[in-house]
């Protein structure tokens, strides 16, 4: 059936607590309101109170107590309300939650979800993409799907996965892309990259909402012969290695995109691996097209020159390509 | 700078809030029923009750000499107040009293060789002391059932042998050895144990295991258990945000978290006095809306009484307890610290107290629980054990370099994961999965 991208998640985390006694949701207003994007509406009937907990405004009491509770074995998938917010509970993740495996042999099979990302003029605390934080931290899964597809999917691996799992879903993808998603249970692996076009002149990679706009930008540019092939990371962290490899040894070309700002950057640490695993097929430099080194600002004017663009996108290839 | 001046406290309860008819489970706001008030504390008698057979007024003040221009701190009040007697057990025999005496004793005996150890070289880093603080780590941890949780903080090695760990655990993680519970990776007390005795790992940031206790009881009860979930915080610990968000997560899902608040007046260098305003820090429990004791954390009967009140509460679901127990902390920060910050008066003020000598007092002159013989002969005992432990540990191995390697995720089925008290029983209702509407202000 054909699902938007909000409908996906909501259904994965639906099935997986239909299926395991041992999940259940917690977060600010998740409950009757069925949370603030109704990612968990009709939960409450459905899985009842003591299953969808609405919390007091406490981020590190809500990232410690899903943490507490998976000690006891269950299965928390804990809402930000936007992940903008996650900072508000870093140290419990980073610290308390990240270590726990490492250190003391403590498995933490939570799951930390919420909306992020811009384009909708939400202001410099309601697009981030805070993302690399956590990419940083070892011990922690990314997880950033572009699709309905992948999104179910990855949910429902998160949600089953062992390891804490920080689950970012693009806001601006909520409700304007849908997809087909089967009905049957299924799960995308964590971890793994997904070509989602096939291509030769040169690669592009990226993650989330970006890949809709490369998608767009491939359209266009195949009306002047330059065809691009585009890798979805889908997770964020662990990388798929072996596909940035693939997808740099076959166009010998690569673009690499991402919503959040330039400096320490995700293109930076794959620009290292490519580096490291396929440094002799390159045949012109690495290109990055990131966000400004910047808060998101409010203004849409000016949020559209901080984010980048369709616009830079096409140039970019156009000189990569010359190259 | 006059003394600070202490009010009588009343002796009564403040209010217990009743659980509400919750149909199976004791989250009072999840499950009250449609219809039904939540109901509020709303005490203004402002009233916490005080088991202390004794008030010390001490007050800590910065002080500029005026010829020297050197700032110290100062301690007024009454230094000569005389040492009051071991409050007689509510709960506790003969064989109880004497059994939590000994711990008291092997955690004292155990920090001794962790010196020793530490003059010697062979300590990584450096010793955390609990000393003047045995009664508090020991007495609380006796009143826990073998299925509650708990969570030590630095100082509480004392509730770790009373939890089962042989003393050569706590030796082995200083050492950083090979068959520490973490094999190396972390010291101190930061280990854990999820299968036997419940434990869970501190982290050096203060606060942040309260949540994290909460949500243990929180994931117990979804299993359908009303456990108590043990653990600390000190006078300084509790300034930081994350200890409030963990208590008002505790209070208002009524989970059973016993926490301690450890007043044992120096946070590092800094007393009590620059670390919060209110006159006793068990008043906070009124703003939280939960029940809160002060009790004298030096003796061992007091803390008992308090915590055995607090683990039968929380297994009874009517939730948390705030306990501050009142003490010193009698060495520096760690063994580096000399404290010389501290008014030597304070110390000798507070050595008077000491909770072992004051126990020992109790069960050999007053009670006669224990000849003369009999507690020499205890020591040797202790002494004699915390030796063989000593040995175990210093002759364990260092761990490997590679073995600082692997366990970064859960992978290949190292860990399976089930819930502790068996898959919750859940009620589904009846709606199937139908899509949303979006939010207007957000579409």
């Amino acid at each position: 059936m054909q699902l938007t991208y909000l409908e996906a998640i909501r259904q994965g985390i639906w099935e997986e607590m239909d299926r395991d006694p041992s999940v259940f949701c917690l977060g600010e207003d998740i409950g009757i309101y069925g949370g603030a994007f109704k990612v968990t509406d009709g939960f409450i009937d459905r899985f009842g109170p003591e299953r969808v907990i609405d919390t007091p405004i406490a981020e590190s009491a809500i990232v410690g107590a899903a943490f507490g509770a998976s000690l006891t074995g269950m299965r928390p998938v804990a809402e930000f309300q936007f992940m903008d917010f996650i900072g508000c509970a870093f140290n419990q993740i980073s610290n308390m939650v990240a270590k726990a495996h490492y250190l003391w042999d403590a498995p933490a099979p939570l799951v930390l979800r919420g909306p992020s990302g811009g384009y909708v003029h939400g202001g410099p605390f309601h697009s981030q993409n805070p993302e690399m934080w956590f990419v940083h931290n070892p011990g922690l899964k990314v997880i950033c799907p572009a699709t309905p597809y992948d999104a179910k999917g990855l949910i429902k691996a998160a949600i089953r996965d062992n390891n804490p799992c920080i689950f970012f879903e693009h806001k601006y993808l909520y409700r304007r892309i849908k997809g087909e998603v089967p009905a049957e249970d299924y799960v995308v692996p964590i971890g793994k990259a997904n070509i989602v076009r096939e291509g030769h002149d040169l690669s592009i990679i990226t993650y989330a909402a970006m890949v809709h706009t490369a998608l767009e930008a491939a359209e266009l540019l195949s009306k002047e012969g330059i065809d691009l092939e585009i890798l979805d990371l889908r997770t964020v962290s662990p990388l798929d290695r072996e596909a940035i490899a693939q997808t740099v040894k076959k166009t010998n070309k690569v673009i690499i995109l991402h919503e959040h700002s330039r400096t320490g950057g995700l293109a930076g640490e794959i620009a290292a691996i490519i580096n490291e695993e396929a440094f002799d097929d390159l045949d012109g430099p690495i290109v990055r097209i990131t966000g400004m080194d910047s808060a998101v600002p409010f203004s849409p004017p000016q949020e559209k020159h901080f984010l980048p663009k369709l616009e830079d996108i096409v140039r970019e290839a156009r000189r990569l390509k010359a190259y | 700078m006059p003394a600070k001046k202490k009010s009588a406290t009343k002796s009564h309860a403040n209010g217990n809030r009743s659980s509400e008819d919750s149909g199976g489970s004791n989250a009072r706001v999840g499950t009250a029923a449609p219809g039904s008030q939540i109901e509020r504390s709303s005490t203004r008698t402002y009233s916490i009750p005080d088991t202390r057979l004794e008030h010390p007024d001490l007050s800590v003040h910065q002080h500029r000499d005026p010829k020297t221009d050197e700032v110290r701190y100062e301690v007024t009040g009454n230094l000569n107040a005389p040492v009051p007697p071991i409050r007689d057990s509510k709960y506790l025999d003969k064989k109880q009293c004497i059994e939590i005496y000994r711990y008291m004793l092997l955690n004292r005996k155990m920090e001794t060789a962790l010196e020793n150890l530490y003059k010697q070289g062979k300590v990584v880093g450096g010793v955390y002391f609990g000393l003047g603080q045995e009664a508090c780590s020991c007495a609380s941890a006796y009143a826990l059932a073998k299925d509650d949780w708990f969570a030590p903080m630095i100082r509480n090695q004392g509730s770790l042998l009373v939890r089962g760990f042989g003393a050569s655990v706590t030796m082995m993680q200083y050492m950083a050895k090979a068959d520490s519970p973490t094999r190396g990776r972390d010291g101190t007390s930061h280990f854990g144990d999820l299968d036997e005795r419940n434990m869970v790992s501190p982290i050096s940031m203060l606060g942040d295991l309260i949540p994290v206790m909460a949500g243990v009881a929180l994931g117990a009860r979804l299993q359908g258990r009303d456990v108590a979930v043990m653990t600390y915080i000190g006078d300084g610990g509790q300034s930081t945000g994350v200890t409030y968000e963990g208590i008002n997560f505790a209070a208002v899902q009524n989970l059973g978290l016993v926490l301690f608040i450890e007043s044992n007046l120096w946070a590092y260098s800094t007393p009590s006095e620059m670390q919060y305003l209110c006159q006793d820090l068990a008043e906070r429990a009124i703003g939280y809306g939960i029940p809160g004791v002060i009790v004298d954390g030096t003796d061992a009967c007091q803390v008992y009484d308090a915590a055995r009140d607090a683990v039968e509460r929380a297994h009874r679901g009517e939730g948390p307890t705030m306990i501050e127990a009142k003490m010193m902390r009698m060495k520096g920060h760690a063994i580096h610290d000399a404290a010389t910050y501290v008014p030597k008066p304070m110390f000798d003020f507070w050595k008077k107290r000491d909770p072992i000598a004051r126990f020992e007092n109790y069960l050999v002159k007053e009670k006669k629980w224990l000849t003369v013989k009999e507690n020499a002969d205890l020591i040797l005992e202790v002494e004699q054990v915390i030796e063989a432990e000593r040995e175990i540990a210093v002759n364990s191995p260092m761990p490997t370099p590679e073995s600082a390697e692997g366990g970064v995720f859960c992978e290949d089925g190292c860990h399976d994961i089930k819930p502790k008290y068996g898959m919750p029983k859940v009620k589904k209702g009846t709606g199937g999965f139908k899509e949303t509407e979006a939010a207007v202000h957000l579409k």
